[in-house]
């Protein structure tokens, strides 16, 4: 009888509960063809029946940890681990994709039938990109990665009508699938020096020899930069983001945005800081770079946008920048504490766009936000939160995400980052602002009567975290200083 | 209770915000009503402030521990003259607010938020704490000018955002870097001020970060040459703004160099005085310069502000005890004749629509009162002997003399440009006979007017006539700052630049 690995099912609970309910989506509504509530029912239980595992995860993380017994946080023979970076990362993509489901459900009514096919698609991006922060192996952290870009890829298509929806999707999928390329074949490079595709092992073989001939794990190493670089949307591998942002369905750009953005991180901080630690001298001074470049650019190319969606897009080029200050101050729980914030508040700017310009919205200029505060004073007033939190004013949680990564970045000797980092926040500011002047000082263009629907929900937990974290961060700040990776 | 300060403005905007939108007419009394609790609390906190160097009322609690950061407020003798002025100005800029009809809710509610904000700086002795009111201070402005200011408003509330935001971002730089040298010496992160002058830097981080919070603090001032925003900033904001903009906002700057950069950085501070000095000089003649020439009346009380605030930056880096006492007292004062100074421009404002000056004329026949409390505090601003003025110049002057003697010389000359730009402007809006047909219909100040108005001039002529209840207060605070710089640096205080110099003097003669 062969003997077969021991399987540790809590390992990947989350993530296969998450694809059994996006096939049971796809059954319930090929079967009965119910209404959308009934599949609100299906993902709602899968979403928080997944939560409540990565809960429990999170419990038996911490309990190993305390124990000092890595064994029960390593399963599938070292292809996922299940330590308490995982599992925050995770229940950060959990939480956005909830928020993002919420934020897109008068998107995925709009689409009749084929709301289905939104919602399973959600789903799997989820599962994909869970596995990819919880994965040990170079090679399974491929595969998240691609099940959930592809998914993606797809979403970003769904407005079939829109010419600008196909854009977006050709385009997503073209350059995302070369960028997946580069750090697949750079994954290999790696291979080719080290003989390892495990993170542990990799760490374990660079902390053990001496590489003699470096050159192909370097060519390597700025390969998977490159590749999840363009997952984060760093500049200069950016130039995908402000078209995607702009023709993508409104009501789903907020969690594609957001649970990219997680995922990517929580990979580049395992592979760089866990795995590559000890050649911290070759990638360092790459991630400052790029970690600059995008502050810059980003807040520079969103200072001239027209386009509200644009702009929250290089926005998003400058807090990729952000928080590659936290990896290149090597702060696992900086750079957690930021994703967790930042992702919670881009699904929320996304509830807003879909909001006022529609679920499937084609335009978003920033022009049709004039007078926003007289016409929905609520909206107007959550959004402005919103983007002060992201430009990182004190008393929001944006604040406290930048002054963790910044502080880490000074100690870690790259202080001229950090003096880059604080003249990008001001051009940050400058660009926020404009929106609110916006919403605020000009008189309102239309009198329509805004309804929320259930993106209300999404603004209250939104708004209510920007706030609280940044008053009384102590919680969430411990969780994520908590969550150390294997 | 310094908690207290801090919450009851917040709780008292909440109170406002959750009143029904319909209700207009209870809004702006509400606010007042309101704001008085924290005025009344600021008052004791004077009554029982004892004249003492240490930080007292000192309430501490712990913030985040690995960060150091914590809740950590106390006031002493430099930051309660502000407190005080904080908490008067907010009710009496609020009463003066009633022909803001739209959106009056949301006026007050930012309104007392900006007085949290104010006052939590100023209490602050957390400097992480201290960032965050500092920070948070910008968007309550920011609305204020933005939707209720004049034309240009919008463009004059980003300007004063971006201008203020880059001051501080460089000073969040250099906060964080204060930490981590703090870290690096003791072992431990702290961001408590009480811990960081103890930090040992080198000479050439002192002077780094010395310049990154002077920046900060000197485009807050303004100092030449980053006042270029103050002018827009205060021409389009609203009375109540303009107000609290120029007798509370601006002091943040002073108070800060004085508090931060003169503790923090003794030694930078000590090479930094010639630097610092001529800004100052350079802006109290600018400023006076420019005043003159200002066809606005609200923008010539504006630039005066440039040229008073230089008096107060050239008394602070002085590094005597004059000087420093001076600076103190010329903040409150600033903020008394300032503010009273463009509520008067405001009470014009109201009732002819227009701050020209050659729009007036001989208004003097027509609003005597007007006119008289306008001279009141144009004399007070120029620093008239038995006003309050004179008090905080004199001081600023001839405690500089020791050290600085060519710059007092040449400030001194600020005083007479003073003298210019007020008087004539006087002269030109009030005096002469109203040839304007729409001038000689304007109604005088109403008592609610000068109800507001009367208890600055009151403080005006009690600070003038009876400076030492205030100095007594002022003077431990001040002689502790000057101790820590003479035991830091190698810098001595030529005679007679200590209040010990002077009493022995007096003693002999």
């Amino acid at each position: 009888m062969i003997a077969t690995p021991e399987i540790s099912w809590i390992a990947i609970a989350p993530d296969l509960l998450l694809a059994l309910g996006a096939a049971a989506v796809l059954l319930v509504d090929v079967q009965w063809k119910p209404p959308a509530r009934v599949l609100a029912w299906v993902v709602g239980v899968t979403l928080v029946s997944a939560i409540g595992f990565a809960v429990l995860q999170w419990f038996q993380a911490h309990d190993a940890m305390a124990a000092g017994d890595s064994t029960t946080r390593i399963a599938f023979s070292g292809l996922i681990v299940m330590d308490g970076f995982a599992v925050f990362a995770r229940l950060a993509l959990l939480a956005a994709t909830a928020l993002g489901v919420m934020a897109g459900w008068r998107f995925v009514v709009s689409l009749g039938r084929r709301g289905a096919e939104a919602l399973a698609l959600i789903l799997l991006a989820t599962a994909g990109f869970s596995l990819m922060v919880a994965s040990n192996n170079l090679i399974m952290l491929f595969l998240g990665l691609e099940v959930g870009s592809i998914a993606l890829y797809v979403l970003a298509g769904l407005s079939r009508e829109r010419p600008e929806s196909d854009e977006a999707a050709i385009k997503y999928f073209l350059l995302g699938s070369f960028a997946s390329a580069m750090f697949v074949y750079g994954v290999a490079l790696i291979y080719a020096g080290t003989r390892q595709f495990e993170i542990l092992e990799i760490r374990g073989f660079l902390g053990n020899f001496i590489v003699t001939e470096p050159a192909v794990i370097y060519i390597g190493i700025g390969l998977v930069i490159a590749g999840l670089g363009f997952k984060v949307s760093a500049a200069p591998f950016h130039t995908w983001a402000p078209d995607v942002y702009q023709g993508a369905p409104a009501g789903l750009v907020g969690y594609m945005a957001a649970v990219a953005k997680v995922a990517g991180f929580a990979a580049i901080a395992r592979v760089l800081i866990t795995a590559l630690g000890d050649l911290d001298l070759t990638w360092l001074p790459v991630v400052a770079g790029i970690s600059a470049l995008s502050m810059l650019l980003g807040s520079v190319l969103a200072l001239v946008q027209g386009d509200l969606r644009r702009l929250l897009a290089y926005s998003g080029v400058a807090h990729a920048g952000f928080i590659m200050t936290g990896v290149v101050g090597g702060a696992f729980d900086a750079i957690l504490f930021y994703l967790a914030v930042y992702a919670i508040q881009l699904v929320g700017s996304f509830a807003v766009v879909a909001v006022v310009n529609g679920p499937d919205g084609a335009g978003s200029a920033i022009t049709d936000y004039r007078g926003l505060a007289r016409r929905s004073p609520m909206l107007a007033a959550s959004f402005t939160v919103l983007l002060l939190g992201m430009g990182g004013l004190p008393l929001t949680s944006g604040f406290i995400a930048k002054f963790g990564v910044f502080t880490e970045a000074w100690a870690g000797g790259y202080q001229w980052l950090v003096i880059v980092a604080v003249v990008a926040s001001v051009i940050a500011f400058a660009f926020y602002i404009r929106v609110i002047v916006v919403m605020y000082m000009d008189e309102s263009i239309d009198q329509v009567e805004l309804s929320l629907g259930p993106a209300r929900w999404v603004l209250a937990v939104a708004v209510g975290t920007t706030i609280v974290w940044g008053i009384f961060p102590t919680s969430l700040l411990e969780l994520a200083a908590d969550a150390l990776p294997l | 209770m310094l908690t207290a300060l801090i919450v009851l403005p917040v709780a008292a905007a909440i109170v406002v915000a959750l009143v029904p939108g319909r209700r207009r007419e209870i809004h702006l009394p509400l606010g007042i009503a309101l704001s008085a609790t924290p005025l009344a609390l600021a008052g004791y906190l004077f009554w029982v402030f004892e004249p003492a160097a240490a930080y007292q009322q000192v309430e501490r609690a712990i913030w985040y521990e690995p960060w150091g950061i914590s809740w950590y407020i106390g006031v002493d003798g430099i930051s309660l003259p502000m407190v005080v002025l904080t908490a008067l100005l907010v009710p009496i800029s609020l009463a003066a607010s009633t022909s803001i009809t739209n959106r009056t809710k949301e006026f007050v509610v930012y309104t007392l938020l900006l007085e949290a904000g104010l006052i939590g700086a100023f209490l602050a002795l957390d400097l992480f704490l201290f960032f965050v009111f500092f920070e948070a201070i910008l968007i309550p402005m920011y609305f204020i000018i933005g939707i209720w200011g004049g034309e240009r408003r919008i463009y004059a509330a980003v300007k004063f955002f971006i201008y203020t935001a880059f001051g501080s971002a460089l000073m969040l730089a250099a906060i964080i870097a204060l930490a981590a040298s703090h870290t690096a010496e003791f072992g431990f992160t702290s961001f408590a001020l009480t811990d960081l002058v103890n930090a040992d830097l080198t000479t050439g981080a002192e002077r780094w970060l010395f310049a990154a919070f002077a920046i900060a603090f000197a485009i807050k001032v303004p100092l030449f040459p980053f006042h270029t925003w103050l002018p827009d900033a205060h021409v389009e904001a609203p009375t109540a703004g303009s107000v609290l903009l120029a007798a509370v906002l601006l002091k943040l700057g002073t108070y800060g160099l004085l508090r931060f950069n003169l503790s923090l950085f003794p030694d930078a501070s000590v090479d930094a005085v010639p630097i610092m000095a001529t800004l100052a000089v350079i802006g109290i003649i600018y400023g006076a310069v420019v005043a003159i020439v200002q066809p606005d009346l609200k923008k010539l009380v504006a630039y005066s502000s440039v040229s008073h605030l230089g008096f107060i930056v050239l008394g602070t880096f002085a590094l005597t005890s004059g000087g420093l006492q001076g600076a103190v007292i010329q903040n409150l004062n600033h903020g008394l004749t300032t503010g009273a100074l463009f509520l008067l421009v405001g009470m014009l404002y109201d009732r002819r629509h227009t701050k020209r000056i050659a729009d007036f004329g001989g208004l003097q026949k027509v609003m005597p009162i007007l006119a008289g409390f306008f001279l009141f505090m144009a004399f007070a601003s120029i620093g008239l002997p038995g006003l309050n003025g004179f008090v905080g110049e004199f001081l600023v002057l001839i405690g500089s003399f020791p050290t600085l003697p060519g710059f007092v010389i040449a400030a001194a000359t600020g005083v007479v440009l003073a003298a210019i730009y007020l008087l004539w402007a006087y002269e030109r809006v009030f005096t002469g006979v109203p040839d304007k047909e729409e001038n000689s219909i304007l109604t005088d100040l109403s008592p609610r007017e000068i109800g507001l108005l009367a208890p600055l001039a009151a403080l005006i002529v009690v600070i003038g006539l009876y400076p030492g209840f205030l100095l007594d207060r002022i003077t431990p605070s001040t002689e502790a700052v000057l101790d820590h710089i003479v035991d830091q640096t190698d810098f001595v205080i030529p005679e007679p630049g200590r209040v010990d110099d002077v009493l022995v003097a007096g003693d002999s003669s």
